[in-house]
């Protein structure tokens, strides 16, 4: 990410959690947090809670960000923010924490006054790691209608041609699921499942050779010692968690969306 | 194949659903999913550190090493670049990978106490790594990143606390403190659990191969086999290696070294020259009768003491003195009591120093910043003085001094002195690329020591041809420990390449 994204990042970031930003130009701004936005970001639970049994008055914090000290001319004191730094990536986890799950509908232009039936989907995010000494990560976005049982890949490249709205338009028919949401979810969990298994496994075939190979030098070194020290099962251990291929999958987020 | 999923976003789903919580904000939605895109680490291989360090442009030999250790050497390895090349930036950007990929979640830095701010410093400004240093009665559970000096890690109670701690990495700065393998240092190494680990160390070998055997035993053990096969099939002479080239092949296997001219920087030349120095007729009569105490006396018998003193005498009385004269306090005899103290008095009325002229002149000629290397504390305090009386200013520096008082040191150095002088342990953790004279003005039995010491000036940074002075008195024990230094410095080159000059060709004609 560039200055510029993690600038207009951070603006939408707080826009969108009803924080005023006070002023500001391309390179820095200030922003006045609100209660909740405070409790989320700056750390200080005994502020708040002193406050709270006190009946004090709030007051949550101002911050001021600096996305491009390189081109600040203005005499500005404040966090310099960039990619990697920590405070951007509090607001990540935040931004994820506050995104999680929605429920959204088709907006629908009401031209010939008839009634528009819109269909429930379950949308989830997939974000797969795999790990062994070494890492790599996939998403996978997918949809299933809750009708027809019907799966979509890349399910949110889709929404995101369509507009959506979180009030339930007028004049629409929603029809009701038969397929129950969790059941969907354990079904778009398995398809995840599926793409693990059908995907290539060299990276964890390498893995293992490469642990089997760390194994055949350690045994080397302790070949005709009989009572092997803590050291070597140590060892044994730590080649053990270095190589071992593990996936995570994790959901980052997903919800209801009634479609056309 | 283990598979790891959590039902949290089950749970969330289901309040939802029952409508005991409320339905999120959709851009919130679009933005968290878009950041883990643009986050998403597609590949195993390729480094996504630098993207992340915005105020550090690593060289391309450092980003190469980062590379290479990650996805040839599977993060664990000896960092083994000469002197000034940036070790500390290479493991820097493993470390960073590494945490950034997920793979590395607490990680524990040993480095000795006076490099260990210099970490931390590193760490948070360049690498964004909120390292902390380990002070007593701190809860390790809470930090992530722990930077330590050996002397207190390897101690009880701070031993057992670190091995309770699950480190995923390791980083141990001036590795080769571990090349004896009968110390407490690398006892506590050997049994720490070591996952991903980094040892660093400009000079892996300092006097024979089986250093080497020690130092990658503790990081992979194994790999040059067990100790009797690799002496059988290595080293029953250190100095004589048959199978050089299978060796060398193996050490590579573990090891990255970068040399100066590896690195395609433009680097100033090192100008040796190695200076014969004769001692005047008294200084000479001294020598030889301090050489010949162990004739006279049974305290004088032992080699180490006696190789001592005569190193002493070559760098000044005042170092002489010290010894000479504890000694002679454990003597019982009245003849050899009489007999020492004759020396003595012979010695305290010398009155030329043939070394530290030959250094005035020197420092007459550069004309410029000097940095002169002692082994000895008395003739550092000698030197001080010796050049205050020629009109020279000068600052004292060593290896005890505390972190703030170095750096006061080091800024005299440059603002104000022209002269610094450096005890042995001074030699590591300065960097001083604004001077250019380096006068050896004793000798270390180690080539190593010397390859430090010039690296406090030849680094990235400096812009003048260094210039080098080994300074040796003729016919004397100095000119042992120059043959001695060649025939380390072939050991060294045989199995990690070559050194740049530290001696330079002089030696064909001593």
């Amino acid at each position: 990410m560039y200055p510029q994204q993690i600038h207009s990042y951070l603006l939408k970031f707080f826009q969108e959690n009803d924080c005023h930003i006070i002023n500001g130009n391309d390179h820095y701004f200030s922003v006045q947090l609100t209660i909740d936005m405070d409790k989320k970001i700056m750390n200080r639970p005994f502020y708040w809670r002193y406050l709270e049994n006190t009946n004090g008055v709030p007051n949550p914090a101002q911050l001021t960000f600096i996305t491009d000290q390189n081109n600040l001319n203005e005499d500005i004191r404040g966090e310099v923010v960039h990619f990697g730094s920590p405070r951007l990536n509090q607001i990540f986890q935040a931004t994820k924490d506050l995104g999680t799950f929605v429920q959204m509908y088709e907006s629908v232009l009401d031209i010939r006054n008839t009634k528009t039936i819109l269909t429930p989907w379950l949308g989830v995010n997939y974000k797969v790691s795999y790990y062994s000494d070494q890492t790599k990560e996939m998403l996978h976005s997918l949809g299933i209608n809750l009708i027809t049982g019907n799966l979509m890949n890349d399910f949110h490249e889709w929404l995101s041609e369509v507009d959506l709205d979180s009030k339930i338009p007028e004049d629409t028919i929603n029809l009701t699921y038969i397929i129950k949401p969790l059941r969907a979810l354990e079904r778009l969990d398995l398809v995840v499942e599926q793409f693990i298994h059908q995907d290539d496994d060299t990276w964890a075939e390498e893995a293992k050779s490469r642990w089997k190979k760390d194994r055949e030098v350690l045994e080397h070194f302790y070949e005709g010692v009989e009572n092997k020290p803590e050291c070597y099962e140590m060892e044994v251990k730590a080649l053990e968690e270095h190589y071992e291929a593990r996936i995570k999958i994790e959901i980052i987020n997903g919800g209801l969306f009634y479609m056309q | 194949m283990i598979i790891e999923r959590s039902s949290e976003w089950k749970e969330g789903f289901i309040e939802r659903l029952d409508k005991l919580e409320t339905w999120d904000n959709w851009s919130l939605y679009n933005m968290s999913y878009d950041v883990v895109k643009t986050n998403l680490i597609t590949e195993f291989t390729g480094l996504q550190s630098p993207k992340y360090l915005p105020n550090l442009t690593p060289l391309r030999h450092q980003l190469e090493v980062a590379e290479t250790v990650i996805e040839r050497m599977n993060g664990k390895a000896i960092l083994a670049d000469e002197v000034g090349l940036g070790k500390t930036i290479e493991a820097g950007l493993i470390l960073k990978e590494y945490l950034i990929r997920g793979l590395v979640k607490k990680a524990l830095i040993l480095a000795p106490a006076s490099l260990t701010n210099q970490w931390i410093d590193e760490l948070n400004q360049k690498f964004y790594i909120p390292a902390i240093s380990y002070k007593k009665n701190y809860v390790l559970d809470d930090y992530t990143v722990v930077v330590m000096s050996m002397d207190m890690a390897k101690k009880s109670p701070h031993k057992e606390v670190i091995y309770d701690q699950n480190y995923d990495m390791i980083i141990i700065d001036e590795a080769h403190k571990l090349k004896n393998h009968k110390t407490k240092n690398y006892e506590f190494v050997q049994n720490l659990k070591k996952k991903f680990c980094l040892l660093l160390t400009a000079t892996p070998i300092q006097n024979n191969v089986l250093e080497l055997f020690h130092l990658i035993s503790l990081l992979k053990p194994g790999h040059l086999g067990n100790i009797e096969s690799f002496q059988s099939s290595f080293s029953t002479n250190n100095h004589s290696l048959d199978q050089d080239e299978y060796l060398k092949e193996l050490v590579n296997q573990v090891m990255v070294r970068n040399r100066r001219q590896d690195t395609g920087i433009e680097w100033t030349n090192r100008r040796v020259l190695t200076i014969p120095i004769q001692f005047t007729k008294e200084e000479k009569e001294v020598y030889e009768l301090i050489l010949d105490l162990k004739n006279y006396s049974t305290v004088f018998s032992g080699s180490f003491s006696m190789i001592t003193l005569q190193k002493e005498m070559c760098s000044s009385k005042e170092a002489t003195y010290l010894t000479l004269n504890k000694m002679r306090q454990k003597c019982v005899d009245p003849d050899e009591i009489a007999y020492v103290e004759g020396i003595i008095q012979k010695l305290m009325t010398l009155e030329i120093n043939s070394k530290a002229e030959k250094v005035f002149d020197i420092i007459s000629n550069a004309n410029d910043k000097v940095i002169i290397f002692t082994e000895y504390r008395a003739s550092q305090a000698y030197l001080q003085w010796y050049l205050y009386s020629k009109g020279i200013s000068s600052v004292l520096f060593n290896g005890k001094f505390k972190k703030n008082k170095r750096d006061w040191m080091k800024q005299l150095f440059k603002d104000q002195a022209q002269v610094l002088i450096a005890t042995e342990s001074g030699g590591e953790g300065i960097n001083l690329q604004f001077c250019h004279h380096v006068i050896n003005y004793d000798l270390p039995w180690n080539p190593m020591k010397l390859e430090q010491r010039i690296g406090r000036v030849h680094r990235l940074g400096q812009e003048h041809d260094v210039h080098i002075y080994n300074l040796a008195i003729d016919n004397t024990i100095e000119k042992s420990i120059l043959d001695m230094l060649y025939v380390k410095i072939g050991v060294f080159e045989k199995v990690v390449g070559e050194l740049d000059d530290i001696l330079s060709a002089y030696k064909k004609s001593m």
